[in-house]
């Protein structure tokens, strides 16, 4: 199994760890980790976009009270249970956005012609980005560039498809052993229920 | 419009190369708040109206949608959702409004139809995924937004089908 | 430049539409009745239209509240006499259940219609 398809797999077999896991702390740590390990494959984590998505998905769920009062704005309650659905469902995505970013790191390759296309098209992407010059005026440039990378057809690099190293093997079970073990600790309660 | 039965697959991935870009130039710009997407990476989608048949046009949105997911890593979240979602409702009405309305109506409006469409798809969509009750709240800025935007994008386009040479060259009947 | 046609207008209005309409949607959003519950240990919150369930610990037990389709009762309570679950289900603002012995009231706040009649108060 290529390197590419062993880290899709895993990340396959770990999403649903993540998907359904019903308590919050469980969720946290499950999150820290991948964000960790994407980051640990040279993925970048930026905090602001993650602080923004985490704020404004709390935020939304606020308008549906739920739980303990803690402070009104106006008339309007804060309520604590509605606050933890709000970051539960925030964690949940990010967590699954940074699952994903790990899970392409290797590039995976998609099966038959719609693979070939998308390997043409990221060739075409990094053609652009060496050829692209911004120039005055703007739809000049733009037009010079696109006659300028008149289409050479099927350049397309072959991509190496060698076998995964063992430990590769070894690392993805482990995070898919960690990832699934926060999940069931998370489902029988080990760890505390905020709600 | 030229309509080959073949599927000029160069050329669709030459345009699904330039969306990706364009997606990655947005990226780059700041924005104060999550939902408010320049759309960018539409304008290939919109200058293709004319050049492409309706297989190839429907590749060049599969492809924009997957190779935006491949490159964010969003391939596997449900953010990726919001981008199918979106991209399938611009692109319908984008070409519906473009063949059905083709006498009347330039590439401004094919390109607000789109954005329209997308908004309100991913509205709904995140009314029901990810926002709740609160998708209400944000629906009248998203939607303006969504219309300045796709105004100057289809004003762009439309200028820049009427001065390209490569978009003449195009025109005149595929590779 | 170049022409803007008759059809760019006509879309440009219906989307103007699109986005007034959108607007209409801020009037439902408040003056939603709310489940205001007073326990031990606070105030809880929740909304009528969401259904739902929720504990409650009190002197001398637990009582579980339950949402449903608009309506709210105490289903169930560990005090004596169970006259809050015999109070059945109460659906307008102003109306309330109480469980003295958990100590343990439930009153619905708020507003049917968009804030024109205003909350009881106790």
């Amino acid at each position: 199994m290529s390197l590419a398809n062993l880290r899709l797999l895993a990340g396959l077999i770990a999403l649903p760890a993540l998907l359904f896991q019903s308590n919050f702390l469980a969720l946290l740590i499950q999150s820290a980790y991948i964000i960790i390990l994407a980051v640990s494959h040279s993925r970048r984590f930026k905090l602001l976009p993650n602080l923004l998505l985490l704020f404004s998905v709390s935020l939304a769920h606020l308008l549906q009270p739920n739980g303990l009062h803690l402070f009104s704005i106006g008339r309007f309650p804060v309520t604590a249970g509605a606050l933890l659905l709000g970051a539960h469902k925030a964690f949940t995505l990010i967590s699954l956005l940074y699952l994903s970013q790990y899970m392409v790191t290797a590039r995976p390759q998609f099966p038959g012609a719609l693979g070939k296309l998308i390997t043409l098209q990221f060739y075409y992407f990094e053609r652009i980005r060496e050829a692209w010059h911004i120039k005055r005026p703007l739809t000049e440039a733009i037009d010079e560039m696109l006659l300028e990378l008149e289409v050479d057809p099927s350049k397309a690099t072959k991509r190496e498809t060698s076998k995964a190293p063992l430990r590769e093997f070894l690392w993805n079970s482990i995070h898919i052993i960690v990832l699934w073990a926060l999940f069931f600790i998370g489902h029988y309660s080990i760890l505390p229920r905020l709600n | 419009m030229t309509s080959p039965s073949k599927i000029r697959v160069d050329f669709v991935a030459l345009l699904a190369a330039c969306a990706l870009f364009l997606s990655t130039v947005e990226y780059l710009v700041p924005k104060p708040l999550p939902f408010m997407r320049l759309g960018l990476a539409n304008l290939p989608l919109i200058i293709a109206l004319g050049l492409l048949s309706w297989k190839e046009y429907l590749l060049l949105a599969l492809l924009k949608v997957l190779g935006q997911a491949l490159i964010t890593g969003t391939i596997f979240s449900y953010i990726v959702l919001f981008s199918i979602v979106g991209t399938t409702a611009s692109v319908l009405l984008m070409y519906l409004t473009h063949s059905l309305f083709r006498k009347w109506v330039s590439l401004v409006g094919v390109s607000i139809a789109g954005a329209m469409g997308s908004n309100s798809a991913q509205l709904l969509l995140s009314r029901y995924l990810l926002f709740g009750e609160a998708a209400k709240l944000i629906a009248p800025p998203f939607l303006i937004v969504g219309l300045i935007t796709s105004v100057l994008l289809g004003l762009f386009a439309q200028q820049f089908i009427l001065k390209s040479r490569w978009y003449k060259k195009y025109l005149e009947g595929g590779r | 430049m170049q022409k803007v046609r008759l059809g760019d207008v006509i879309i440009f209005l219906l989307a103007t539409l699109l986005i007034v309409f959108s607007f209409t949607f801020y009037k439902g959003l408040s003056g939603r009745p709310e489940v205001r519950v007073r326990a031990d240990g606070g105030e809880w919150v929740y909304d009528l239209a969401a259904d739902t369930t929720a504990t409650f610990k009190g002197p001398v037990g637990e009582t579980t509240i339950e949402i449903k389709e608009g309506r709210v009762r105490v289903v169930d309570s560990d005090c004596k006499n169970k006259v809050c679950i015999a109070a059945g289900w109460i659906s307008s603002p102003g109306q309330w259940i109480i469980c003295l012995p958990n100590n343990v009231f439930v009153r619905l706040e708020g507003s049917l219609k968009g804030g024109t009649i205003d909350d009881l108060s106790f």
